[in-house]
């Protein structure tokens, strides 16, 4: 089943906001609206290269336009954990919370975020490094117990 | 574990921003009510499993913010969804009147032509009520749509809203058998076997 991490635009909607975006660019006069958009679309694509490309407008787009500053993170979040970049996607998520902690959407964003990586192993493998690290505490208070002992 | 659920069906929730949805959803799915519920980005998503007639259906549920600026992309959510809960702000008679173009978008962009509609019109426990439930049902009618009144806030109607959904979906073989085959989905259960539309898919079995 698809969620917000799987699901993929249509071709004929990214085709078409690919489009408005592109005239928009030709004439020099690029409106938020348009930009994002097509942001989007390209992040919701199922091809990695689109998605970087929508991450790059989007950047952008948080850099220069105030208005829709927790749209442009939320589908920072998005695209980041599509490429599996999901540090970065975490941490936009973070961001986002910083400003608005209850905010239900984000949250479950993040949860859904946490269990693939958890389906990939990531959170595995970060668990098991914390249990090497507690059986090295371990091993070494064993070894300082042991010393007083002799 | 997924082995008992007939199927997995998607649910569309639309309407203008401000009636509800993502609380009517957030009050089925959790059980919970949020009075400052923060302003949907775009698209929200959530699953809950739904027990009908003895059968488990996986539902998800596709939430659209309605703002304006999130409009034109709002239609490329509607694909394959098998039903729809088009909402209403019962205090607020100019969210009914929209329900006109919800209607026709929905007709427009829906891939599935008989997919089953629910009209629900919400904050009943509002004192300022600006649209009777006649009115509702009224319109209801007209549209050939499912009707039923509920408030996010004191959970009347919501269960309901969502199980009367699923139930029309499930007796509309049509709408999802298709995505049973080859993966030996029980259809229908004992008592209730699906048995209407079975061009196609019994011969399968
Ligand atoms: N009194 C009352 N308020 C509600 C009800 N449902 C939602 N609200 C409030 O109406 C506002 C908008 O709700 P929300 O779910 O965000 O609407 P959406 O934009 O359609 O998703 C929020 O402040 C909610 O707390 C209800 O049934 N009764
Ligand atoms: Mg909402």
């Amino acid at each position: 089943m698809d969620d917000v991490l799987t699901e993929t635009v249509p071709t004929d909607d990214l085709k078409r906001f690919e489009k408005v975006y592109h005239e928009q660019l030709y004439k020099n006069d690029v409106t938020p609206k348009a930009q994002f958009e097509y942001a989007w679309c390209l992040v919701r694509s199922k091809y990695p290269a689109d998605i970087k490309k929508g991450i790059v407008l989007l950047q952008e787009l948080y850099k220069s336009h105030d208005e829709g500053q927790r749209d442009y993170l939320y589908y920072l979040a998005i695209g980041n954990a599509r490429i599996k970049e999901y540090s970065k996607a975490l941490s936009y998520v973070r961001a986002f919370l910083s400003i608005e902690p209850g905010n239900q959407q984000v949250i479950s964003l993040e949860s859904t975020i946490k269990k693939k990586m958890d389906k990939e192993g990531l959170v595995g493998m970060a668990m098991a490094g914390g249990v090497v690290l507690a059986v090295g505490a371990l091993v070494g208070l064993g070894m300082a117990v042991a010393s007083k002992k002799s | 574990m997924d082995d008992d659920i007939l199927t997995t069906l998607k649910i569309l929730i639309i309407g203008e921003s401000g009636v509800g949805k993502s609380s009517l959803l957030l009050r089925f799915t959790e059980d919970n009510f949020d009075p400052e519920q923060t302003l949907t980005i775009g698209v929200d998503f959530k699953t809950k499993r739904l027990s009908i007639d003895g059968n488990t259906v996986k539902l998800a549920i596709w939430d659209t913010a309605g703002q304006e600026r999130f409009r034109t992309l709002t239609p490329s959510y509607y694909r394959d969804a098998q039903g729809a809960i088009l909402v209403y702000d019962v205090s607020n008679y100019s969210t009914f009147t929209k329900l006109e173009t919800w209607l026709n978008e929905l007709e427009t962009y829906s891939t599935k032509s008989n997919i089953v509609k629910m009209v629900v019109g919400n904050k009943i426990d509002m004192d300022n009520r600006e649209v009777s439930r006649e009115e509702g049902v009224h319109f209801a009618r007209r549209h050939q749509t499912l009707f039923i009144e509920a408030s996010a806030k004191t959970k009347d109607g919501v269960q309901g809203a969502f199980e009367e959904l699923v139930q029309k979906i499930i007796q509309t073989p049509d709408l999802w058998e298709s995505y049973a085959i080859g993966n030996n989905f029980q259809v229908g259960n004992k008592d209730h076997p699906a048995q209407q539309s079975c061009s196609g898919y019994c011969s399968l079995i």
